[in-house]
């Protein structure tokens, strides 16, 4: 039984490598200096500002509520934290479009659709505090009190104890909630187009509708810029697993180098 | 004081869902084919998660860090990007347009985090008690023993699945050239076209769909517990 669902999964997920490779093919010949025009390199810094900010907050606060979760044993809070995963991205997306669009008092403060992308942010931090969350209340349930005890008994500073305590079993987690969360804030459609401007675009959204509107006459900068960007994030997550690797597996392994 | 500050912001954009009266609800294609997408996917995805996840917890395979890697890495690659490729790929194949190509590249963005939460749940149950099952054959393995331990893990990973599922505006735009209509594609029709009322009602449907089926299959799942527990009598 698990063999056959075993080689179903390979196939299914053979695909995304498939699909890069196609792109790969579809951009050999690719004049690359046609990504050199001022829409892309506007939509380059606007998806490197949301996407950090987004990802980086979103870390913080979900840490941040699952240490205090831990400490003051607060159910109700874990379990309230669950609600918004029940929220698409996209109805998440027209519920602070409809909050910050005129209906409510906000208006003229906080705008949806202003260049700043404050509200893409909101939505963004909103949806994925919870899934950080999920990703580090594990390491907290399993984590060893006596760490911190020790900690505390050579007397410390707060930020020390975090440090020595807690931080180094926080690394994988966290680790891999910020690459999957990066990969997923900037390269997306659905929450920007509903909530961000016509220019700067971000990423996602200008290389849907340079793919999509036109014929297919501008398809290939859209596989071209899907394609680097997929690289980039690739790089990316290979260097950081690499040098935290020894750590992690200290971590998992026992103490031993 | 800061929990309660907290409380509030997740509660807030809840608002949202007040503030205008929606449209009236009425059965069409859109929200069958959103209904029978989340249920195929539900479904494949558990089974595929879970049987993948048992090989991974039990293979002696050499292959096994690399498979775990495979498995992993879609997670890490945007969305998008990959779809652009698989569209040229599909096309090639015909499967643009077709139900079967938008339900395969549904799968292919639910199922890495599928097979995590089913790893991570039996890593957690521990292999010692897993294999206590193992001289079990395969249906009453899984109905009696690994239904009832993992069945929060099953309603997680078909609220996850679910919740992808009826996320995706562009993959089920592009790979269903526009033919597949389901409640998010149209969820951006009637915001383009400024209607409130309806885009509201699009958004009531997307939220209640996860939260009924979560509800629902934890009723389900609760009858068969207690059909399971009172064999032990």
């Amino acid at each position: 039984m698990s063999r056959s669902s075993l080689w179903l999964s390979l196939f299914v997920l053979a695909l995304p490598f498939t699909g890069v490779a196609f792109l790969i093919y579809e951009t050999i010949g690719f004049d690359w200096s046609e990504l050199n025009d001022a829409a892309w390199r506007a939509s380059l810094a606007v998806t490197l500002y949301v996407t950090v900010v987004s990802t980086v907050l979103s870390l913080v606060i979900g840490t941040w509520l699952a240490r205090s979760v831990y400490r003051h044993r607060s159910t109700w809070l874990a379990s309230l934290l669950r609600w918004p995963m029940f929220i698409p991205h996209v109805a998440a997306a027209y519920l602070f479009y409809l909050l910050f669009s005129g209906v409510f008092p906000f208006y003229g403060l906080i705008e949806a659709n202003e260049r700043h992308h404050l509200v893409v942010i909101f939505t963004y931090v909103w949806k994925e505090v919870p899934f950080v969350f999920l990703m580090v209340i594990g390491t907290y349930a399993q984590l060893n009190r006596g760490y911190l005890d020790m900690a505390k008994t050579l007397q410390l500073t707060p930020f020390k104890q975090f440090k020595v305590a807690e931080w180094p079993f926080l690394v994988k987690p966290l680790l891999d909630s910020f690459w999957v969360l990066v990969a997923f804030i900037s390269f997306a459609y659905e929450v920007p187009a509903l909530l961000g401007v016509t220019f700067p675009e971000l990423l996602g959204v200008l290389a849907y509708e340079r793919l999509t509107t036109g014929l297919f006459l501008n398809a290939y900068e859209s596989y071209a810029v899907a394609l680097i960007w997929t690289l980039f994030i690739f790089i990316g997550v290979i260097s950081s697993y690499a040098v935290t690797a020894k750590r992690r597996r200290r971590i998992e392994r026992g103490v031993r180098r | 004081m800061s929990r309660i500050l907290t409380a509030g912001l997740i509660l807030f954009p809840f608002i949202g869902l007040f503030l205008a009266f929606p449209a009236a609800f009425s059965w069409d294609e859109a929200f069958g084919n959103t209904v029978i997408y989340v249920i195929i996917l539900g479904f494949i995805n558990v089974w595929l998660g879970i049987g993948t996840a048992w090989w991974l917890m039990f293979t002696e395979s050499r292959w096994k860090t690399s498979v775990e890697w495979f498995t992993f890495l879609p997670l890490f690659i945007p969305v998008m990007a990959s779809m652009f490729g698989m569209y040229i790929a599909l096309a090639q194949l015909g499967l643009v347009g077709t139900h079967i190509g938008v339900g395969l590249v549904l799968l292919v963005t639910t199922l890495p985090y599928s097979i995590r939460l089913a790893y991570n749940a039996m890593y957690v149950i521990g292999r010692t008690l897993l294999e206590q099952t193992l001289m079990l054959a395969p249906w009453t393995r899984f109905g009696l023993v690994l239904f009832p331990l993992l069945k929060e893990t099953i309603r997680t990973i078909v609220l996850f699945s679910t919740v992808i599922v009826l996320s995706q505006f562009v993959l089920v735009q592009l790979i269903g050239a526009g033919l597949v209509p389901t409640v998010t594609t149209r969820l951006y029709q009637s915001y383009a076209g400024n209607d409130v009322s309806l885009a509201l009602q699009n958004t009531w449907v997307l939220i209640l769909v996860p939260v009924l089926l979560y509800l629902g299959l934890g009723g389900l799942f609760g009858i068969w517990i207690r059909l399971v527990k009172g064999r032990l009598q």
